[in-house]
């Protein structure tokens, strides 16, 4: 660009320079050739004026004749004495005048003016004669006079002379007027090679004025095209591209692409603060501000400017133009325009990378996904195929439950929270499943769902659009149970048909592969609940042991409800029971407690005892938390004796805990194992001594037949 | 390792005139010998490192360094405020900073301050002499 730009201006010099020169030439041509066509046009009068003069001598000298022989005839002289006055007159004239012309000093002309100079003395006696020449007598007639005769005598005289003298003086005007000729065609020839040049430099002089416009316009159209392709440039490019000054305000050039991104046109004189200010948060515009100024500096190199680049990845939240935000990720990069005197410019390209982000996102959101699938799979391989099936089946009872709840219809705010209530349980019960069996992806799933219904409770008021998210929360749960149960029969089928992995699932589970076809669920139950209590352990930081016994006797019809009010048992006696390590030191107990299970048939039915050796519950503790969740009155708390706030733990919606986890906080746990013993015709009872222990003893009545599932 | 030393020693010997002093600042004792044994830049000497700002400070006055490896989180006084303040004492010295701190906004927040250089932790060998190679160009 600079290069052609130096060059187009020394062609502008030397068209010019040329353009002047020919100026000058042509003036100087036309101002010689006026003077010498003003110096041929006085040369042409003046040959003219010799051409003429030629043949005066000779009439000079005829006249004199004439007038001799009228004189000797004594005829009236007077009229041929008048002409010859004028002709001599007029040569006389006419001869000072040629002397006085440009040919002065010719020297033709000097000897033509001598002879005439002669002529004088003879003429002039002629010329001046001005008597009567005649004198009338009868005698003699017409005789010259005395004065007359002297007067013939002199036209005699002149008459000879002049016709002596007109060869001569004819001869030296003709030689003078074929002199004037020859300086007349000399000057015409010079000036039609003066002409000539003249046509030749006006030539010269259009043909460079036609060169310079016609180099001028295709530099012009060049310039134009440039102009038009670097327009279409940016009209088309998808980046936005704008230059910075050293004020940090974009240039009148940008591309088209920055509308799209910023929403607005008027780029040209903003400031890049303002373009970012209402878009980024002000901590993220003063970064921003920062790196540019230090863009403008020369202390950074243009690689370390670029990696500590802040907007490589800018989160802008703008209008979508529909009343509502969306967020954008734009792609910040700079480069610095060096000009002769250091940093020029700062090109600044942003490119929209908001479907890459969100690819990149999907992407780590399916690998996590994948991630977990593994986990889920590894944590399914230590399940026993007929637990998880049971498992599976129960939990889709649970949920379809729960999907039968949302779709209750209700009306008051009461019977929606009743409907949260009946939620909240039954998830409770699935996810206290899932975490016995470890299924980790599963619980999560429950948990967030929980957490949904848990919001959903804080809120004032209730419609049915607040459940409208649990619908689909739920769909997704139902959906991830199927991928599990999937898997699960892949799993089995594969643990079936490769020996090896039969021989390594084998080896892994102390009962060997036969045993997993001789379903023996409750077997199946306390190794899950041993599983379950290492889980709790290594997650609320306690030590304790789990013993068990009798779960052999359980009859079949009674296995689910077991099941259930012992994982919850279990799961209560981690979190509130076994205090942690440090504080049964303190209160002089050993380090590790002991949670154990013992059921055996009694003489009315079965009896489930389940005890730990930990806090115990505290009376006042358990009337503070009921008073705190307002499950209670002040005036009840106070009238309460043990017996009945003890049974505040059956109470739905009950929890000491006040922080929500997995295992614990809810509320919802020992009024489920409540009304699964109640629902099979059993009764629950609780025993406790703060500090002590806490034991919970199940009766349940001999065998039916009919199986019952948790309802 | 030995050999390193040995090597660094005789260039340092060779080139005694243009010898460059050098401070490592980092809380770390781990990354502080990671760096001394790491650099093999000709004609930097090490004279001295200090684990948080305000040591840091100390020895620069003492010791009088042209280069300094500079931590940004530290206790006591971080490297953002320690920056500031080296430069302060002497416009001319070139300081590289070596952070875990992924974040573009320390960066920015440091190479205004005065910092020349900005090395993201974990690094390995070849990028830590780049780096010094640039800060003393």
């Amino acid at each position: 660009m600079t290069l052609a730009g130096t060059e187009r201006r020394r062609r502008q010099l030397i068209t010019a320079g040329l353009g002047t020169a020919l100026t000058l030439v042509m003036g100087t041509v036309l101002i010689m050739g006026f003077r010498l066509a003003t110096h041929v046009r006085a040369n042409i009068g003046s040959l003219q004026t010799a051409s003429t003069l030629q043949t005066y001598p000779e009439e000079i000298s005829q006249q004199l004749n004439s007038l001799r022989d009228r004189l000797e005839v004594r005829a009236y002289s007077g009229q041929a004495l008048a002409d010859l006055q004028g002709t001599v007159k007029r040569f006389d004239q006419m001869l000072n005048e040629l002397g006085v012309s440009a040919e002065s000093d010719s020297p033709q002309l000097h000897r033509a003016l001598q002879l005439w100079h002669q002529y004088a003395p003879v003429l002039d006696p002629v010329l001046s004669f001005n008597a009567q020449p005649y004198v009338d007598s009868d005698t003699t007639g017409s005789s010259l006079s005395r004065e007359g005769r002297q007067y013939y005598a002199e036209v005699k005289r002149a008459q000879l002379f002049a016709s002596d003298s007109a060869g001569p003086l004819q001869a030296q005007l003709a030689a003078l007027a074929a002199t004037l000729q020859r300086t007349c065609s000399d000057a015409a020839a010079r000036l039609r090679i003066l002409l000539l040049a003249g046509v030749l430099a006006a030539l010269a002089l259009a043909g460079a004025a036609g060169y310079f416009r016609l180099t001028r316009s295709s530099h012009e159209r060049a310039a134009r095209e440039a102009q038009e392709q670097t327009r279409d440039i940016l009209k088309t490019v998808h980046e936005g591209f704008f230059l910075l000054d050293a004020d940090y305000r974009i240039g009148s050039v940008w591309s088209e692409a920055l509308t799209r991104m910023f929403g607005r046109r008027d780029f040209a004189g903003l400031s890049f603060e303002e373009l970012l200010k209402d878009l980024v948060a002000p901590a993220t515009l003063a970064t921003a501000t920062k790196y540019i100024k230090l863009l403008w500096g020369d202390r950074a190199h243009e690689n370390l400017m670029r990696s500590i680049n802040p907007l490589g990845q800018l989160e802008i939240v703008m209008d979508n133009g529909h009343g509502g935000k969306e967020t954008r990720y734009l792609e910040f990069d700079f480069h610095r325009v060096m000009g002769p005197e250091g940093i020029k410019h700062v090109l600044c390209a942003v490119g929209d990378i908001t479907s890459s982000v969100l690819l990149a996102r999907e992407l780590q959101e399916s690998q996590e996904n994948a991630n977990a699938q593994v986990d889920m799979m590894l944590g399914m391989l230590h399940v026993e195929p007929l637990q998880l099936m049971a498992f599976l089946d129960s939990a889709e009872t649970s949920l379809n439950l729960v999907n039968g709840i949302l779709r209750e219809p209700a009306r008051s705010d009461t019977e929606f929270r009743k409907k949260l209530g009946g939620l909240f349980r039954e998830l409770h019960g699935i996810k206290g499943e899932a975490s016995a069996l470890n299924l980790k992806s599963v619980a999560s799933r429950v948990h967030a769902l929980e957490d949904m219904v848990a919001d959903c409770k804080k809120k004032p008021e209730l419609s049915g659009n607040d459940f409208l998210p649990l619908v689909l929360k739920l769909d997704d749960l139902l959906a991830h149970l199927r991928s599990v149960r999937e898997m699960g029969a892949r799993l089995t089928t594969l643990k079936e048909t490769a020996p090896a992995a039969a021989a390594a699932v084998a080896a892994a589970a102390p009962h060997g592969s036969a045993a997993l076809r001789q379903s023996r669920p409750v077997e199946d139950l306390s190794r899950a609940l041993q599983a379950m209590a290492e889980r709790l352990a290594e997650e609320h930081a306690k030590r304790f042991r789990l013993t068990v016994a009798g779960l052999t006797e359980v009859p079949p019809s009674y296995a689910a409800t077991v099941k259930d009010c012992l994982i919850q048992m279990l799961r209560n006696a981690a979190v509130h029971g076994i205090e942690p390590p440090e504080v049964r030191r303190a209160h002089t107990k050993q380090d590790v407690g002991v949670v154990s299970v013992h059921f055996r048939k009694v003489s009315e039915g079965y009896e489930l005892v389940f005890e730990d050796d930990g806090a115990g519950i505290a009376v006042e503790a358990l009337k503070a938390a009921a008073l705190r969740q307002r499950l209670i009155s002040e005036d009840q708390a106070h009238g309460m004796d043990t017996r009945a706030a003890m049974a505040l733990i059956f109470r739905p919606g009950f929890s000491t805990q006040e922080d929500v986890s997995m295992d614990a906080g809810r509320g919802v746990g020992m009024d489920v194992v409540a009304r699964s013993v109640y629902a099979l015709g059993g009764r629950i009872g609780v025993s406790t001594h703060p500090g002590r222990f806490t034991r919970f003893k199940i009766l349940l009545p001999a065998a039916r037949a009919v199986s019952s599932a948790v309802a | 390792m030995s050999g390193m030393r040995n090597r660094n020693a005789k260039a340092l010997n060779g080139n005694a005139k243009r010898c460059f002093k050098l401070m490592i600042v980092d809380d770390s004792n781990l990354m502080r010998r990671r760096i001394e044994r790491s650099q093999q830049f000709e004609g930097l000497q090490l004279v001295g490192t200090a684990g948080n700002g305000l040591d840091a400070l100390e020895l620069f006055k003492r010791t009088d360094p042209d280069v300094v490896t500079m931590d940004i989180t530290m206790p006591r006084m971080d490297g953002i405020e320690c920056i500031g303040q080296l430069v302060a004492l002497k416009p001319a010295v070139r300081i590289l900073v070596i952070s875990a701190l992924a974040d573009k906004a320390t960066a920015v927040e440091a190479m205004e301050r005065g910092a020349n250089g900005f090395l993201e932790k974990p690094f390995t060998d070849r990028q830590l002499n780049e780096a010094i190679a640039e800060l003393m160009r």
